[in-house]
């Protein structure tokens, strides 16, 4: 009995994705390179992915953009409202390194990962709409997969 | 009322139906044009090191020593896919997109070389530079310890307390003497230059 | 007494409606917007810190990267300053090559502009298919420049690829699917009496307020204030017969209106630049060289000054960059929104003014 209703919860997750993202000081081209994802042409909710800003449905939160020191508290305040199962996924160079920016006089102070934990990143400047379409549809359901069963 | 009209109007277009019904998803697929991550194309590194000189992230690429000679290697994370170690490499080394394809049906390159400058006034004769320097120690053995050299060859050595540089043009760029510095007195100016070199001459 | 109450609400930093961080604090009594005032500072990254004491390979890079949406004109406006400084000629071949780029990314950020408009509006039908449109743009610029965005496409004395006559052949096609589907487009927009109800008459800004806040781009143009598009001074542009669009509603739809008109004389000038691209060579070369110059541009927005001192070697020893937005974002606050009749339209007129907050802070 459990099992399958845990079977239904793996299914209906995998084709049901709520994703956020956030801007934590980019240069916007990886920002409308997922905006991009949204057009007829890659039609990311055919995937069953969804779009809209708000972190307190969301499933998964995009990280778009190296750091910079007013988002550092408030990109946990964000993290911890979105409710769980929740994953991150890091968009671009940024996020990952910094960048261009990671260098001597800058303000920024990246990797994303020392704030908040990142599931998977897509490296790129910025990355193509098809590879970060790849990277949420590989993700997610791994990370979603039998939650409840992994939970302690 | 208009507005009903208009798109009911907008919706029985041919296209639309026809589109609505039998339209596909276009294949996620990258098209040859683009310019992605450079890759190796077989041809011998010289490690000359001018994809690692011109490229504008920082740690993107790096020429590694591999088993059988030097190698170039990107960084995915650091490196942005602008594609200018692809036109700088003069030996072709890496591909990316078409680039090198462009590049030799317009014959277009960079060139790229260093100027070294000592501020005079800040060098305080260490000879940090000199010692560090890695074509120097390569070219004069003998060189570690005061700075000074007795041979020409060397890219920068201490004459009469004061750093002479001789041979500007076998600088590689590593920019190991300008993080040596302790007052950074020295500073390595990478020069480039966008040139088209004509059909006819080529 | 009728008790008033007045009401903050803060809209941002993470808003559904806009893509960048941004607060705007609205002073509301009941539905009416008392005052406004907006919250920079979340997006400052410090890359005029970053760019002293690098040379131009490297800054180009950074300039790009100042803003993502209009990232040629921040690369273009750079590398002329750069070229004033070190008295570098441009063959014409590459100057002609420039415009075209420009001109497919002014409308590539023309067609986002209005499609965060129509979205922020609830129009998704008409959002999506500009969306679609601008893929097609973007196709287009990738196969000139090898990338979608950040193409890194010019450098002093030239530019880096040659455009070959077959992708000529294919972009003028394209061009002609997106000058058809762009006046359907428009038509909706211009006809919609949903649309009008949203967009005509709200926000309203008129020429003294503009001409006062030092508006820039599409949002003077749409205020009627005249001569106020930097491309007229740009020589190529003036070789290619260049003229402004202007409009003198002053609200979000001729806002809006007039970056769509902009799209069509973009895809006129490109046609042009093709029908007249001379031939040569791409680059000049030259060298980078001491000096102070400043110099400006028409981006997207408005316009863009760089102010740039080099030293010998075309080291950037002090640069200082104007974005449009800044300007185009303050008098949104106060010319747009304190007016405005409902909290509900506080959005729709801020996007309407197409921010770009990356621009804004660096």
């Amino acid at each position: 009995m459990r099992n399958i209703l845990q079977e239904i919860k793996n299914a209906v997750r995998s084709r049901s994705i709520h994703v956020s993202y956030v801007d934590v000081g980019s240069c916007n081209g990886c920002d409308i390179e997922v905006l991009a994802c949204l057009a007829p042409r890659y039609d990311i909710e055919q995937y069953g992915i969804y779009v809209h800003n708000n972190p307190r449905e969301a499933d998964v939160l995009l990280v778009i953009g190296s750091v910079t020191p007013q988002w550092v508290d408030k990109l946990r305040d964000i993290w911890d409202k979105i409710p769980e199962p929740k994953v991150a996924v890091a968009i671009g160079n940024c996020p990952i390194s910094g960048c261009v920016y990671a260098r001597r006089g800058t303000l920024t102070s990246p990797p994303v990962e020392k704030y908040i934990p990142i599931a998977a990143s897509v490296p790129g400047c910025p990355p193509r709409p098809t590879e970060i379409l790849s990277a949420i549809l590989s993700v997610a359901p791994l990370i979603f997969k039998d939650y409840e069963e992994r939970k302690p | 009322m208009r507005s009903i009209i208009y798109y009911v109007r907008e919706f029985l277009r041919p296209e639309w139906i026809r589109k609505f019904f039998t339209a596909k998803t276009a294949p996620l697929e990258t098209p040859s044009y683009f310019k992605g991550y450079p890759t190796l194309t077989g041809n011998k590194c010289t490690a000359c090191f001018s994809c690692m000189m011109i490229c504008p992230a920082p740690g993107g690429i790096a020429v590694l020593r591999k088993k059988d000679g030097w190698e170039p290697e990107v960084y995915p994370g650091h490196c942005i896919r602008c594609g200018l170690c692809v036109e700088a490499c003069p030996e072709g080394v890496l591909s990316s997109g078409r680039i090198l394809d462009v590049t030799a049906h317009d014959g277009t390159a960079f060139w790229s070389w260093y100027h070294l400058e000592v501020d005079d006034n800040i060098c305080m004769r260490c000879g940090n530079c000199c010692v560090s320097c890695p074509v120097n120690r390569q070219i004069d053995p003998q060189l570690a310890g005061s700075g000074t050299s007795s041979s020409d060859e060397v890219i920068m050595r201490i004459e009469g307390g004061r750093v002479q540089i001789l041979h500007e043009e076998k600088c590689t760029g590593c920019k190991t003497c300008e993080t040596n510095c302790p007052n950074s007195a020295i500073r390595v100016a990478r020069m480039v230059e966008g040139v088209q070199i004509p059909e006819a001459e080529t | 007494m009728k008790k008033t109450v007045d009401v903050s609400i803060p809209l941002g930093p993470m808003h559904p409606c806009w893509k960048e961080p941004v607060r705007i604090k609205c002073e509301t009594a009941g539905e009416r917007v008392l005052r406004t005032e907006i919250e920079l500072g979340y997006m400052k990254k410090g890359i005029e810190r970053i760019m002293r004491g690098r040379p131009w390979q490297e800054v180009m890079f950074l300039a790009e990267r100042v803003c993502g949406i209009c990232s040629v004109i921040h690369n273009m406006v750079f590398i002329e300053t750069m070229e004033k400084i070190s008295d570098i000629a441009v063959p014409p071949r590459a100057a002609y090559l420039r415009v075209v780029v420009n001109e497919l990314d002014r409308m590539a950020s023309h067609i986002l502009a209005n499609f965060s408009y129509c979205y922020t509006i609830e129009h998704e039908t008409l959002a999506m298919y500009l969306l679609n449109i601008r893929e097609t743009v973007l196709d287009n610029l990738e196969r000139i420049t090898g990338s979608r965005i950040n193409t890194a496409y010019m450098i002093p004395g030239g530019v880096r690829f040659d455009l070959l006559p077959e992708d000529a052949a294919v972009m003028l096609a394209d061009l002609m699917k997106v000058e058809e589907e762009m006046k359907r487009y428009t038509r909706i927009f211009e006809t919609g009496p949903l649309i009008a109800l949203r967009s005509k008459g709200i926000g309203y800004m008129n020429r003294e307020e503009a001409i006062r806040a030092h508006t820039v781009g599409p949002t003077a143009r749409a205020s009627g204030v005249e001569d106020s598009d930097l491309r007229l001074c740009h020589p190529t542009y003036q070789a290619l017969g260049f003229t402004q669009v202007t409009r003198t509603e002053g609200d979000n739809f001729a806002r809006v209106m007039v970056r769509f008109q902009e799209v069509f004389q973009s895809i006129d000038l490109i046609r042009k630049c093709v029908d007249t691209l001379p031939e040569g060579p791409i680059r000049g070369g030259g060298l980078c060289k001491a000096g102070t110059a400043s110099y400006s541009g028409e981006a997207p927005r408005g316009e863009l000054t760089y102010t740039i001192t080099t030293d010998d070697y075309g080291r950037v020893v002090d640069i200082t960059i104007r974005t449009p937005s800044i300007m185009n974002v303050e008098a949104c606050a106060h010319a747009m929104i304190s007016e405005a009749t409902s909290i509900a339209d506080v959005t729709s007129t801020f996007i309407s003014s197409d921010p770009c907050i990356a621009c804004n802070e660096r």
